[in-house]
């Protein structure tokens, strides 16, 4: 009973994890950019979508899809606003670029997160979900909205699968991921692969933060661990790879799941933590990762 | 042209000095608390630039060695040990934690070395909330001594140390350790194949970094009186401690002093926007990072890029 | 004032009439001099940011009423960002660059703590509107003479548990006849004390506390918290939450965890709640000081009234009783005739007010909760609410109840 309820719980959680980390790590893989305003934009789509219900009184779907866009408009701005300039800049040595989109998206996540609190307040809030109630898998009363959760993520990414591996731009796309520099030469345009990187990494944002909006809900407060867990399992999979980070959302949700279960919830961070490092010191180019 | 440099800063940090030196005959006890606070953190920032600026290393973790001091120093004085002998315990204590983290740390790179010190510093605060018995947990611990209640006092102590630290880490850098060191964080294969011990070096800059956090740290704590994740261990300080250096210029070691001392000023200048004011304050770093990425002792000496 | 004082003296030796001349300007500058009273509160927060709002709110009206002996109430306000060391700093400038008369400090304990050796140091009068827990009082009492500086304006975590079993007695034991209990509080200053008190009051109420589930404020899901808890069948969960409001109730709602919630949730006597939790309240029964269209004394409905009419939404229970402070210090201002800090705390030690929140009187020196607020009938009980239909419904006690008790569908308890 215990293990099946740890099972449905888990698969929920880690899904959601896995679509945030996805977005996250292919930006890594093709343009090598760690964007640390992750958690902020993830909560401005929840919050988005919050405030499209109750302030311009829309339906569920509407404001789903709010929170989305809007996270799209801000992925952008975060790329033309803050990585490009400090990736095309003259005055920073190439060595140095790294830090500085470091520092700079952290500020800009800073900056997202500041001016949610100024107009929203830091209290939680929740996304109106789009279906309701529950049902009982063997035994386990589960929310609806959780199954919703599970399906879109992995529908969402199964299309991103499809995108990549089966279209001509998405191809593109995943040899940038690889080499850059080839794909110039076969004729893309790096500077449009970038864009159109963005643009799925700010809807795959989006997504993640309005069904976490919906399943759990998000404050201000949460922009920061948000981020850190995409790191985390980003780094556990292997740095751009996006079947190394699904299989890491996998283990870090279902660890901490069981922690909060069999231990307390107090400690659920814990252990995942600890796998992290160990898994630092003996691969660390992660579970996955190709250097 | 390197003397031309150090010269340069050289001024700028002795008329800084003596201006800091008489300050507390004109301003009110309240500017000279702030300020106190603003030389801790200056340390906690050329520490931290020692280790970014010269080894190349990214410390996503600085507060990770500013806790370990501070706590040690903090629950040791609880158990009745006195105050300078706690201070000195928290300072070793940074340095052995240090080692610890920097042995293995160091076999990483790039955003790899990032990560472990970030995750360091998580677990860190996870084990604070978890043995709330000695730490005081989300609540804080109190320690039953206090450096001075006199402001004057405290200002003296934190300024004093302050600039003890920086001609330390700035005679440091500068020496040949530093440059060689400046090597192995640009090219760390060619600067092996020069027959230097990258790894050694490193982890030389990685312990004087820990010694320094781990002090600044424990003297903080027995400043404020407290010790609490928010004030001392949470990310958000140590972003606070990376943006500093960052913003006041990075390989400058005293720029990241005065990269603190800005952002604690301009949060107090920027008081009467409110709620706004750390959205202005991040928002005009991320100009300065934009447009004059050597940072304000950049734009002071336009040398400081090449130095 | 001391400033004053001596240059008036040095007036004196100059001329007798000069003298009596300066005298009375100085005594007319003094009149006009404004009462200061900093407000150190948390703006970002919905509890926090009714703070100052409803201390602006009293100022004015008793400006508008020319002050207090015509001194005007000026308000001077500090975003903490629910920071203690921001906190800290903030009470440093407010003593020492604006030279305030007294300090009205934030709804969060760690933070009221922290300020407390401040307000002993700096000797300046400190009153929080919303922070519980019981180590406050309890310092004063332990040293008097020291930590003096220091009110309670907001119940102790102690009377708060006992004010959740009052009512629990009632409409739960009583009128529907529960048995059992588990207790569900966050980790935190104000909680330890809140569920000592709930542990002693539960069971002599006829609740047996079957268990005591504490959880970190930094929870995001439940699940697991709310499994364990209806794995033990319990007929009611009593909470202590602040940090945490949002969170909770909405899983409890899409989880349908079919077993009532009762207790301490500071987040749900903010009027925004509803809205937050997307009706996901609806049912939650929550204790609290005062509520919108509750009229608790005569003060509290015009009070509430005039609050969402200046800033568009009701009070959280820090604007409440942020409130009632600024009059009673400006009532104990012109009792003490003096702002001097040892005048006006013994001044405040007398306060006799009727506020929003019901009758004002502080223990005193050798009862238990020096400088708390005390609690009983006649005084201040507090009240229970619930949520239905995007309102707060008072439902005890029943002198001031508009409502009677709805649970949602999924809740397995007789409405």
């Amino acid at each position: 009973m215990l293990a099946l309820q740890i099972l449905v719980d888990g698969f929920a959680i880690s899904a959601l994890y896995a679509l945030g980390a996805t977005g996250f790590t292919l930006i890594f893989g093709v343009s090598g950019v760690l964007n640390l305003s992750h958690g902020g934009l993830m909560v401005l789509g929840a919050v988005a979508a919050w405030a499209a219900t109750n302030e311009l009184h829309v339906g569920a779907y509407l404001a789903a899809l709010f929170g989305i866009g809007v996270t799209l408009i801000a992925a952008f701005a975060t790329y033309f606003v803050v990585v490009r300039p400090l990736q095309t800049s003259r005055a920073i040595p190439k060595e140095e670029t790294e830090i500085f989109v470091l520092t700079g998206t952290l500020l800009w996540g800073i900056m997202i997160q500041e001016l949610i609190a100024y107009f929203f307040t830091d209290n939680a809030k929740t996304v109106l979900p789009i279906v309701e109630g529950v049902v009982n898998i063997f035994g386990v009363r589960t929310p609806q909205n959780e199954i919703f959760t599970a399906i879109i993520c992995w529908v969402v990414i199964g299309v991103l699968w499809l995108i990549v591996n089966k279209t001509r731009s998405g191809k593109a796309v995943l040899a940038a991921s690889m080499n850059p520099r080839g794909v110039t030469l076969l004729g893309f345009e790096l500077s449009r692969i970038y864009i159109a990187i963005w643009a799925i990494y700010g809807i795959l944002a989006g997504i993640a933060g309005v069904l976490l909006g919906m399943f759990l809900g998000v404050s201000s407060y949460s922009a920061g661990p948000l981020t850190g867990s995409a790191f985390s399992i980003v780094v556990l999979g292997g740095l751009g790879s996006v079947s190394g980070s699904l299989v890491a959302a996998y283990v870090v949700g279902y660890l901490e799941t069981v922690t909060a279960y069999m231990i307390s919830p107090a400690y659920r961070t814990i252990p995942a933590l600890l796998l992290l490092v160990a898994v630092m010191y003996v691969r660390p180019q992660g579970l996955f990762g190709r250097r | 042209m390197a003397n031309l440099f150090r010269s340069r800063i050289f001024w700028i940090a002795l008329i800084g000095s003596l201006v800091a030196l008489l300050l507390p005959l004109k301003v009110s006890g309240y500017i000279l608390g702030l300020l106190t606070v603003a030389y801790y953190f200056g340390v906690f920032s050329m520490a931290w630039d020692l280790l970014f600026g010269f080894a190349g290393e990214v410390n996503f973790g600085p507060t990770f060695l500013i806790g370990l001091g501070a706590y040690t120093a903090g629950i040791l004085n609880g158990y009745g040990v006195p105050v300078y002998p706690c201070i000195a315990a928290g300072a070793v204590m940074a340095v052995v934690g240090g080692v610890v983290l920097a042995l293995p740390a160091l076999r990483v790179r790039g955003p790899y070395f990032g990560l472990t010190t970030l995750v360091a510093v998580l677990i860190m605060m996870n084990l604070i909330v978890v043995f709330a018995g000695f730490t005081g947990g989300e609540i804080g611990l109190t320690v039953p001594d206090v450096l001075s209640i006199d402001e004057r006092t405290n200002y003296y102590i934190a300024l004093i140390f302050m600039i003890v630290s920086g001609i330390i880490l700035f005679a440091l850098s500068r020496s040949p350790v530093g440059l060689i060191l400046q090597a192995s964080g640009q090219d760390p294969v060619e600067a092996g194949a020069l027959g230097f011990n990258v790894t050694k070096h490193k982890l030389a800059a990685f312990v004087i970094s820990a010694f320094f956090s781990g002090l600044a740290g424990a003297l903080l704590v027995f400043y404020m009186g407290t010790a609490s994740v928010g004030t001392l261990v949470s990310i958000s300080v140590g972003v606070q401690v990376i943006i500093a250096a960052v913003l006041g210029g990075r390989r400058t070691i005293i720029g990241a002093a005065i990269g603190a001392i800005f952002l604690i000023a301009a949060g107090e200048a920027l008081r009467p926007f409110g709620e706004l004011s750390t959205f202005i304050v991040s928002a005009i770093a991320l100009v300065v990072i934009l447009f004059v990425p050597s940072g304000l002792l950049g734009l002071i000496s336009r040398r400081g890029e090449h130095a | 004032m001391t400033t004053r004082h001596h240059r008036s003296i040095r007036h004196t030796l100059l001329s007798g009439a000069a003298a009596f001349a300066s005298l009375f300007l100085a005594a007319q500058a003094q009149a006009a001099d404004p009462i200061k009273i900093a407000v150190i509160a948390e703006a970002q927060a919905i509890a926090g940011a009714s703070i100052p709002q409803a201390a602006q709110l009293a100022a004015d009206e008793i400006n508008a009423k020319g002050g207090v002996d015509g001194r005007q109430i000026q308000i001077i306000t500090y975003d903490n960002k629910s920071s203690s060391a921001d906190s800290v700093r903030a009470f440093q400038r407010a003593v020492s660059d604006d030279k305030v008369n007294a300090v009205i400090a934030s709804y969060i304990s760690e933070v009221v703590l922290a300020l407390e050796p401040w307000a002993a140091r700096l000797k300046t009068v400190m009153i929080t509107p919303g922070a519980a827990s019981n180590q406050i009082t309890k310092a004063v009492h332990d040293d008097y003479e020291k930590n003096k500086y220091t009110f309670h304006g907001y119940l102790t975590s102690a009377e708060l548990a006992m004010s959740v079993c009052d009512g629990a007695k009632d409409i739960l034991v009583n009128d529907r006849k529960m048995k059992t209990a588990v207790i569900m509080s966050e980790d935190a200053a104000w909680t330890t004390p809140l569920d000592v008190g709930y542990k002693e009051c539960l069971p002599k109420i006829g609740l047996q506390v079957l268990d005591h589930i504490r959880m970190s404020p930094d929870t995001t899901d439940f699940t697991p918290i709310y499994n364990k808890i209806e794995g033990q069948k319990p007929d009611v969960m009593i909470t202590g939450i602040s940090h945490v409001g949002v969170q909770p109730t909405v899983q409890w709602k899409s989880q349908q965890v079919p077993i009532p919630m009762l207790g301490i949730a500071s987040q749900a006597t903010n009027s925004t709640f509803w809205k937050d939790t997307n009706g996901a309240a609806d049912g939650v029964l929550f204790q609290s000081v005062s509520g919108p269209g509750v009229a608790v004394t005569s003060k509290s409905v015009p009070f509430a009234d005039a609050f969402n009419k200046k800033y568009g939404n009701f009070p959280s229970y820090a604007g409440y009783t942020a409130y009632d402070e600024v009059y009673y210090i400006a009532d104990a201002v012109k009792r003490a005739g003096s702002t001097d800090s040892d005048k006006l705390v013994e001044a405040l030690e007398k306060t006799d007010w009727e506020g929003t929140i019901g009758r004002i009187q502080f223990y005193g020196k050798e009862d238990q909760f020096t400088h708390g607020l005390k609690y009983g009938k006649g005084l201040i009980t507090g009240m229970i609410s619930q949520w239905q239909d995007g309102k707060q419904v008072a439902v005890w006690p029943p002198e001031i109840a508009n409502g009677k008790i709805r649970f949602p569908s999924f809740i397995k308890a007789q409405n």
